[in-house]
């Protein structure tokens, strides 16, 4: 870590941010593994459970907003300082819409869990997986400020897009063979694109912290594995 | 001719005035200078230093009148400087701003000015007249009066120049004032007045005319101070204007005497100002 | 009672205890009720009313000629000094009014400390600079007297500085080594509360956060009151922040609230640039 600050208070300031951004995705990432649980194993009361958990992750983010408004208004923050705390804002962000999808996963667990199973639900846990280690991997590069280590999780984000476009199919596949699976299936798909989108929001994530350590954006095209929004299904026919 | 040459002549013309000016003042400087060492060198031999002022005629030396104006010049300063210093404490710590302090400082500007042998004539009535006879006491108290003024204008001037800050800081400890007076002011301003004490030693080493009315001269050596001393001034006075080649020989060498006394208790005080702006 | 005997029963608390931490709720040192200040005829101050909580950093600040240096200067009398400054109303110390006419005033100065804008070390060792205050008040032996003086300007973070040197002139040191030194000569007679006027305005940036620094790790033991003219200076250090305009007191606040969403628009003005 670069050396500290003649004002001692400010680092501790600084660190509080950083201890709150790294509670925060600790928690959105285990948000989601429980919600995972709570689909498999159709338990309603742990996804309730999820569900009111994501009251902390906002609040999380609400303490996250004032510690750094408070350190912009008292230190007038420049160079590094300044990309730390206008990246730690950022993350809090994409952090708490992580929260509310995985929220968003459990909630429809409930009604899931009403619906007679479907097969494609065991694609789920191996997609929920792989979120959860861009999450973990992501937030272990902001506290090592590995801009290398941000970079890769911001690449593997394709997999899991080709993943989300994979079962996307499938469920089509499926809901055109069995109409009555259409309820289970419609969740489903909710749930896998709230998934995927939990994999953009890592991105985000990785993109700032790349920003945070280097002073510059990142400026390639993010490779988009997601070919879902230009499938043409035809019933009858195998997918174009 | 345009602007710019025109004033590169004035310029030219002003420096030369200024350096003929200079020097035609420091000229008769050096005139002065030289003249006293011509004339007076003759008369440095270590019989100065160890035999009486002669009777005309005969070989001598100036011990008592070096002796006598030694220790009259010591005990005018003893006496007037604690009075000029305390004097000018009080109008630079307590009365500034004051219509008091403002009369005082007036009076003391025309003390500083006025001729030494108007003092000397005071001290004459009072102490030469009560006392029935000149004394080195009355001729030393002559001068204290010149020496007080000088220090109070030096003092005053010193402490001045202290800046309000220091005061106030040793104030804000909670000091009282007689304690920021002795223990910081003074300590800012102690190499100035020095300075200034030794110029108004120098100022009184060369004055005549109250000595004249006062400790007038003494052909013998006396180390009595209630009786007339002999001084260098008077001594000069008298064996310059005298016929007898002796005794003119000898006033040239108390000239000498004097003027290096009073060159060295100049450039001495030069000299500790600038040592002392050098440390800082 | 002697102002060491005062301080004897407060603890020295850990530099640690920040402002972020959980904090013991501020108690007020100072109340300064109705303060009218008049420079001659000119009234500078107009009915001053502020608390000054103990153990916290209270700013204030404000536009040139606003009367914050008046004001800090009312606090220990300072300016009675000047013939000519006057100053009405009261300003209670511990419930008792200082202001009132019978109080020494040289006691009154032993247990509120001032620091300067411009450093004044005295012209004599660095012992003494710090000796001076203490010899005031107190005949300690030698060796209390000595860790006196290491106490002090270990406080001010000048010990490892000067340790060496203490018989060394006070100035021979740097510009932000005197105002250390000053601050150490202030606290060497361990007063309850600390005036610091402009204290770093005259100093580098890097020695203006040292003084900044050195600011936060005495706040767990004095009441300290900060005048500044550089509202960022306030922002980092203070707890509490006034806001003063030509003489009145426009706002006073918890610096966190002045700074990002003041009451008045006067203070917003202010504090955003929007006047000088």
């Amino acid at each position: 870590m670069a050396s500290e600050h003649i004002a001692r208070g400010y680092d501790e300031e600084l660190r509080k941010l950083n201890n709150t951004v790294a509670e925060m995705g600790g928690l959105a990432e285990s948000q989601l593994g429980t919600a995972i649980q709570a689909v498999m194993t159709r338990d309603t009361e742990l996804a309730a459970h999820v569900v009111e958990g994501d009251v902390k992750v906002d609040q999380l983010e609400r303490e996250l907003d004032n510690l750094a408004i408070r350190l912009l208004a008292l230190r007038q923050p420049v160079a590094r300082d300044l990309r730390e705390i206008f990246s730690a804002l950022k993350i809090g962000s994409d952090l708490e819409r992580i929260g509310d999808y995985a929220a968003n996963v459990a909630k429809r667990s409930i009604a899931l869990s009403q619906s007679p199973a479907v097969r494609p639900v065991y694609a789920l846990p191996r997609m929920a997986n792989l979120a959860q280690l861009l999450i973990k991997d992501v937030l272990d590069s902001y506290v090592q400020r590995d801009a290398d280590k941000a970079y890769s999780v911001w690449k593997r984000d394709a997999e899991l897009d080709e993943m989300y476009s994979s079962l996307f199919r499938e469920l089509l596949t499926y809901m055109m063979e069995d109409p009555r699976s259409i309820g289970s299936c419609t969740h489903l798909l909710f749930m896998a694109k709230n998934i995927e989108r939990i994999g953009d929001h890592a991105t985000n994530i990785a993109e700032n912290l790349y920003y945070l350590v280097n002073g510059m954006p990142l400026e390639e095209a993010r490779p988009k594995g997601d070919t879902s929004s230009v499938e043409v299904m035809m019933p009858d026919r195998a997918p174009q | 001719m345009n602007v710019y040459a025109r004033r590169r002549i004035v310029n030219g013309a002003v420096m030369t005035l200024s350096v003929a000016a200079t020097a035609f003042g420091v000229l008769w400087l050096v005139l002065v200078l030289w003249t006293l060492l011509e004339n007076g060198v003759a008369a440095i031999t270590p019989a100065l230093f160890s035999q009486m002022t002669p009777p005309p005629g005969s070989a001598g030396g100036l011990l008592n009148a070096i002796f006598g104006s030694a220790v009259m010049t010591l005990v005018g300063t003893l006496i007037g400087t604690p009075t000029g210093i305390l004097a000018g404490t009080f109008l630079a710590e307590y009365s500034r701003g004051s219509r008091f302090g403002e009369v005082v400082r007036f009076i003391n500007d025309i003390l500083l000015s006025a001729p030494s042998i108007i003092i000397g004539l005071f001290v004459y009535e009072l102490m030469v007249v009560p006392m029935g006879h000149f004394s080195a006491w009355a001729g030393a108290v002559a001068l204290a009066i010149i020496v007080i003024p000088v220090v109070v204008r030096t003092t005053e001037d010193m402490l001045n120049l202290v800046p309000n800050s220091l005061r106030e800081a040793a104030s804000a400890l909670g000091s009282p004032k007689w304690k920021v007076i002795v223990m910081v002011s003074y300590r800012a301003a102690i190499q100035g007045m020095v300075t200034g004490v030794m110029l108004a030693v120098a100022r009184i080493a060369g004055e005549t005319a109250p000595l004249l009315f006062t400790a007038l001269n003494n052909q013998f050596w006396s180390a009595d101070l209630n009786a007339p001393m002999a001084n260098l001034p008077v001594v000069i006075f008298q064996f310059a204007m005298s016929p007898y080649a002796d005794w003119q020989t000898l006033a040239w060498g108390g000239a000498l005497l004097i003027t290096i006394t009073v060159l060295i208790l100049n450039i001495g005080a030069r000299a500790i100002a600038s040592w002392s702006t050098f440390k800082q | 009672m002697s102002p060491a005997t005062a301080r004897q029963a407060m603890p020295i608390s850990s530099p640690d205890s920040r402002r972020t931490e959980a904090q013991p709720a501020p108690r007020q040192k100072v109340l300064i009720r109705n303060v009218d200040f008049y420079y001659g005829a000119f009234k500078a101050l107009k009915n001053i009313t502020m608390p000054l909580h103990d153990r916290r950093v209270t700013a204030f600040i404000g536009p040139s000629g606003c009367g914050k240096s008046t004001l800090l200067r009312v606090l220990n009398r300072i300016y009675e000094l000047y013939p000519g400054q006057r100053a009405t109303g009261e300003v209670m110390v511990d419930n008792e009014n200082i202001l009132s006419p019978g109080l020494d005033l040289n006691l009154l100065r032993a247990r509120i400390g001032m620091v300067f804008q411009k450093p004044t070390p005295f012209p004599m060792s660095i012992y003494d600079n710090i000796a001076f205050g203490v010899r005031l008040y107190e005949s300690l032996p030698r060796h209390e007297l000595d860790e006196r003086v290491e106490s002090a300007l270990r406080r001010a973070a000048l010990w490892e500085e000067v340790k060496d040197k203490l018989h060394q002139s006070g100035l021979s040191l740097s510009g932000g080594q005197q105002q250390r030194l000053c601050i150490a000569r202030a606290v060497a007679v361990q007063p309850e509360i600390l005036l610091l006027d402009e204290p770093a305005s005259a100093l580098d940036p890097i020695s203006t956060q040292r003084i900044e620094e050195l600011i936060a790790e005495l706040r767990p033991d004095y009441c300290i009151a900060i005048v500044t003219h550089n509202m960022q200076q306030a922002a980092r250090t203070s707890d509490y922040t006034a806001f003063m305009y030509l003489g009145e007191l426009i706002e006073f606040d918890e610096t966190e609230r002045i700074f990002t969403r003041p009451k008045q628009k006067h203070t917003e003005d202010y504090i955003t640039g929007r006047f000088g």
